[in-house]
């Protein structure tokens, strides 16, 4: 389906899918351990139930990309598929001032010409959504990270539109894994997508995605009650990183703190970190 | 803006229409996800290739067709707050004979609202349902509404005895005060066998009988105009017993609920709703709170608690979206609900505590293990 | 997300649509994800028309995406906030209403939400001068305090006049009216109603949780489906239409007897603010105004503050409370 972009592929975008794009190997150590790093290809699930910290964590590892190499960023682009009409970019903004201390105007709205957001209304808007911007994967070989926030945004619609038949529930969310599948194979990015948390689960109930693809993920511990994975198997199979978002009963300097158990299929294991939302961000201990 | 959202978001989407969702899903599976899709189709194309009967299809264009109508400005209900003003003002309230109750009121049960009136057994729930179903009928030239009324017993509590004496007790009233020549020609028509004619009593024996009988009100109502006032008495006793399914429970009763609020509105109709009051355990003290769980207490429009004081009866209009809260006396005589004369007044305890049987605003606190939210 | 038939785009013709229907090609989504050149054999239409009509297709059924840059600058010149002219509320949501977002109020029987709606309506009608759409769902609205709350702004007559004016009502009991009346707004359908009085601002839904909640719950999943229609039309007029949207919620309790908002976790993520209105208890506070607001959820402000407030006097701070009674002991986990 891609002779009409192949066809006119310039050198530069050659060079784009060819030569591999910027590494986001040290996105957030703090985050991914060294080993368990997202390397292209690679899908991060952003796991967790309102309320945990998983806006604000994307929102952190979106500044990270966007910021100027001189201020501790990445300068690469990011393409953000806003599906939940959520994207608040008066909290990027203020997250990047603070990065950006004594910076003129000028440099956020540099580091935000690196950002590009879309809007989706239902998975097939979605679908359609990737399909048009394979362009710009295409052609921008600096845009390295594509943002789906969230990938559960129309479960309920589509298992309702679906009826009984399973199949037809998950065909929507089926066929933009398979295209997920192909634009990360093609244009080697890194996909982050969130995921909300809203199944529960019970003890001794077998998970829809058990099964060998997944037996490396962890079961977030805080919030095991919302931990039933619930999304199709074609996604569960893409995902390659899992963050596990939870709100520990904790307080530090009276805010609440966070943690992010992350666990990958390539490790096998799983590490644990823990933050809590200041004015100016995510800030870890 | 609108220019980044070209194409999407224009379109209704069929999921979103009054569909059994039977059909929904097959149109949906058959590629029909907008209602542009459905665009100028008729009912025998549309029913050969979305694989339904041709009267489901048929339904879901006349449903689509009714969308469209609803969503065209000026229809659908829509007006400002000064026109909702003038209207509010034009329909006027059932008078309750106690004058203290009609002020805390704003002057009396209020028509399109609905009004849930909780309290223990005896303590004249019933007695102020009758009355206003009585009242409801006094002729406009005595200030009344000159209506009719609708009356659900669910409980079998209604008295036609006890009707009849609050009737000629009303006819009294009104013929103690009738000055003018049309007072007089009123008083004619203002008769016990009128007023006991014009009081549609209907006999629901258990929950579903009172489901279907609010189903079937709308109707009862456009075919009869005049009716200003529907009485549930009581709304709690068929949902009390044998429920095994509190979830269950809770989603019929707010949808009842949302019917009823629909009626008072569209109708014009003041709705009264009983409901008993039921004992819960607290930390150190059990009390006395409304009936049929916390999620109910949103139902009405506005909430009402009976409740006794010592020997003395005391209504407190505990949720109102136009009055301020507030508790009167009243009482329970041969003729009917009346105010309280002044030399036997008592006033009501400021202290909630010394009072732990039905104080409502304390009694809110207790978890209720029936939630059947999400 | 659009069947394929004639006229959509130049070049689907009668004649090309049976042709990819004989492919089981029927939709958009369907032509966009297929093999082209293939597809193009199998049903002897010449590749380069069908990549056309694919190009065409796909720029009118997609999002387009926006440089951050340009969509900040729409942001600084669009967004507004608005008062909702009760002081403690506006402390907990960081000035007021922001349009472009959706707010939520929770609370019990009696909290309070119908007034402090009906409070934010009048303020922006009457002191903002803005046109305020009040969805009225559970039969709360009342013009007569509306017209009480615009008299206690004003005593110019012609002003109370324009204030209520400036307050669109539509009373709608079911979900599905809801979805039809978000969607008109949505489509423009509106307008006609606005014109005279400026476009509308601000969106007020008493409450969500009426129409939702007899839908939800059993072993459907319709209701689930109809909520995040609704969330969704909520969230796409709030950012499309760029008018801030309230909307009133009711409250359950956790296994520790918690408060907390209603609707489930699928709809917890839809509002951007949430607020929990409570009473005040105690013998004082009976028959009283009084209440507390308890920030909930907030991208802009620390969590769990608390506010009182007077429903009665228009809603001027009873007493600030920048809570320290909610705050726990400080405990460390990071020990180990």
């Amino acid at each position: 389906m891609t002779h009409d972009v192949s066809s006119a592929e310039s050198g530069a975008q050659l060079f784009a899918r060819l030569e591999g794009r910027s590494s986001l190997k040290n996105i957030e150590p703090r985050i991914f351990p060294e080993e368990g790093a997202p390397v292209p290809g690679d899908v991060v699930e952003f796991y967790g139930t309102e309320g945990t910290g998983k806006t604000e964590t994307i929102y952190h590892l979106v500044a990270r990309c966007i910021l100027p190499a001189e201020n501790g960023g990445l300068e690469v682009e990011v393409m953000f598929v806003d599906t939940d009409y959520h994207f608040d970019m008066l909290r990027l903004v203020s997250i990047l001032e603070h990065r950006l201390p004594q910076s003129p105007e000028e440099t956020i709205r540099m580091c935000l010409r690196r950002l590009f957001v879309v809007h989706c209304t239902s998975t097939v808007h979605l679908l359609l959504t990737l399909h048009y911007v394979e362009n710009m994967f295409c052609s921008r070989p600096a845009l390295c990270l594509l943002v789906i926030d969230s990938i559960s945004a129309f479960y309920w619609i589509d298992r309702s539109n679906g009826g009984e038949s399973v199949t037809q529930q998950e065909s929507n969310l089926g066929k933009c894994s398979a295209f997920l599948e192909k634009l990360l194979r093609d244009y080697r990015i890194v996909l982050f997508a969130s995921t909300q948390a809203i199944m529960r689960s019970y003890s001794g109930e077998p998970s829809r995605a058990a099964g060998a693809s997944s037996s490396w993920r962890r079961c977030p511990a805080a919030d095991g009650d919302y931990s039933k994975p619930y999304l199709c198997k074609a996604w569960q199979r893409l995902v390659t990183h899992q963050l596990a978002f939870s709100k520990t009963d904790a307080r530090r300097d009276s805010r609440a703190v966070f943690s992010i158990a992350s666990s990958s299929a390539g490790t096998k294991s799983t590490s644990r970190c823990f933050f809590c939302v200041t004015e100016g961000g995510v800030q870890f201990f | 803006v609108g220019s980044r959202e070209r194409g999407a978001g224009m379109q209704r989407d069929v999921s979103s229409l009054a569909l059994a969702p039977g059909v929904k899903v097959k149109l949906i599976g058959a590629g029909f996800l907008s209602a542009g899709d459905l665009g100028e189709l008729r009912p025998l194309e549309l029913s050969r290739e979305a694989g339904i009967t041709q009267q489901e299809a048929l339904e879901a264009l006349e449903a689509l067709r009714a969308a469209r109508g609803e969503a065209e400005p000026g229809r659908g209900g829509r007006l400002t707050a000064l026109e909702l003003l003038q209207r509010e003002r034009a329909l006027g309230a059932v008078v309750t004979f106690c004058s203290a109750l009609d002020r805390a009121l704003g002057g009396g049960l209020p028509l399109g609202k609905t009004t849930e009136i909780c309290g223990a057994p005896g303590v004249g729930k019933t007695q102020l349902c009758v009355q206003l179903a009585v009242d409801v009928q006094i002729p406009p030239c005595f200030g009344g509404l000159g209506g009719q009324a609708v009356y659900v017993d669910t409980e079998g509590s209604f008295l036609v005895q006890r009707a009849v004496d609050l009737a000629e007790a009303a006819v009294q009233h009104c013929g103690a005060v009738a000055g003018d020549a049309e007072q007089q020609e009123a008083m004619k028509e203002f008769t016990v066998e009128t007023i006991l004619s014009q009081l549609f009593l209907f006999r629901c024996h258990d929950y579903v009988e009172l489901l279907a009988q609010t189903y079937l009100l709308p109707d009862f109502l456009s075919q009869h105009p005049k009716v200003r006032l529907v009485v549930i008495d009581s709304i709690a006793f068929p949902f009390r017993s044998n429920f095994e399914d509190l979830s269950l429970r809770t989603r019929l009763l707010n949808g009842l609920a949302q019917q009823l609020i629909q009626l008072a509105t569209q109708h014009g109709v003041a709705v009264a709703l009983t409901n008993q009051m039921t004992t819960k355990l607290g930390k150190s003290q059990s009390m006395l709170v409304p009936a049929l769980g916390e999620s109910w207490g949103h139902a009405a429009t506005q909430r009402l608690l009976l409740h006794w004081e010592g020997p003395s009866r005391f209504a407190s209009l505990y949720k109102s979206p136009s009055q301020r809260e507030a508790t009167v006396p009243f009482q329970i005589t041969a003729q009917g609900f009346r105010d309280v004369p002044p030399a036997d007044l008592q006033l009501p305890s400021a202290d909630p505590s010394a009072a732990p049987s039905g104080d409502p605003p304390t009694s809110r606190k207790r978890p209720r293990a029936d939630e059947g939210e999400l | 997300m659009v069947f394929l038939r004639e006229g959509l785009c130049p070049g689907l013709t009668e004649e090309v649509i049976q042709a990819l229907r004989t492919q089981e090609i029927r939709t958009v989504e369907d032509l966009v994800s297929s093999e082209l050149e293939e597809l193009a054999q199998k049903c002897s239409i010449s590749y380069k028309a069908l990549v056309a009509i694919r190009r065409v297709l796909l720029t009118q059924h997609t999002g387009f995406p926006v440089s951050g840059a340009d969509l900040y600058e729409e942001l600084l010149s669009s967004m507004a906030i608005l008062s909702t002219g009760n002081e403690s509320l506006d402390v907990l949501l960081d000035a007021g209403l922001y349009t472009g977002e959706v707010t939520e109020l929770a609370g019990g029987p009696g909290s309070g939400k119908t007034q402090v709606c009906l409070g934010v309506a009048v303020n922006i009608s009457c002191v903002l001068k803005r046109t305020v759409l009040y969805i009225d769902t559970n039969g709360g609205l009342s013009a007569s305090r509306l017209l009480q709350m615009v008299q206690s702004k004003t005593s110019n007559m012609e002003e109370q006049v324009e204030a209520l004016n400036r307050i669109l009502v539509c009373r709608v009991f079911d979900v599905f009216s809801l979805l039809e009346t978000l969607h008109s707004l949505r489509s423009g359908g509106l307008e006609q109603a606005s014109v005279r009085n400026g476009p509308i601002r601000a969106v007020l839904v008493d409450s969500v949780t009426a129409v939702l909640s007899h839908m939800l719950g059993g072993r459907q999943t319709e209701g689930m489906s109809l909520m995040m229609q609704v969330a969704g039309a909520l969230r796409l007029i709030a950012k499309d239409l760029n008018v801030a949207v309230l909307v009133t919620n009711h409250v359950t309790r956790d296994g520790n007897g918690v408060l907390k908002a209603g609707l489930g976790q699928s709809w917890s993520h839809v509002p951007r603010t949430r607020v929990l209105l409570q009473r005040v208890d105690g013998p004082q506070a009976r028959h009283s105004g009084l209440r507390w607001a308890t920030l909930l959820k907030s991208s802009r402000q620390p969590c769990h503050q608390k506010q009182q407030f007077d429903l009665g006097s228009g809603g001027q701070p009873a007493d600030s409370h920048p809570d320290h009674l909610q705050r726990r002991e400080q405990e460390d986990v990071f020990k180990h």
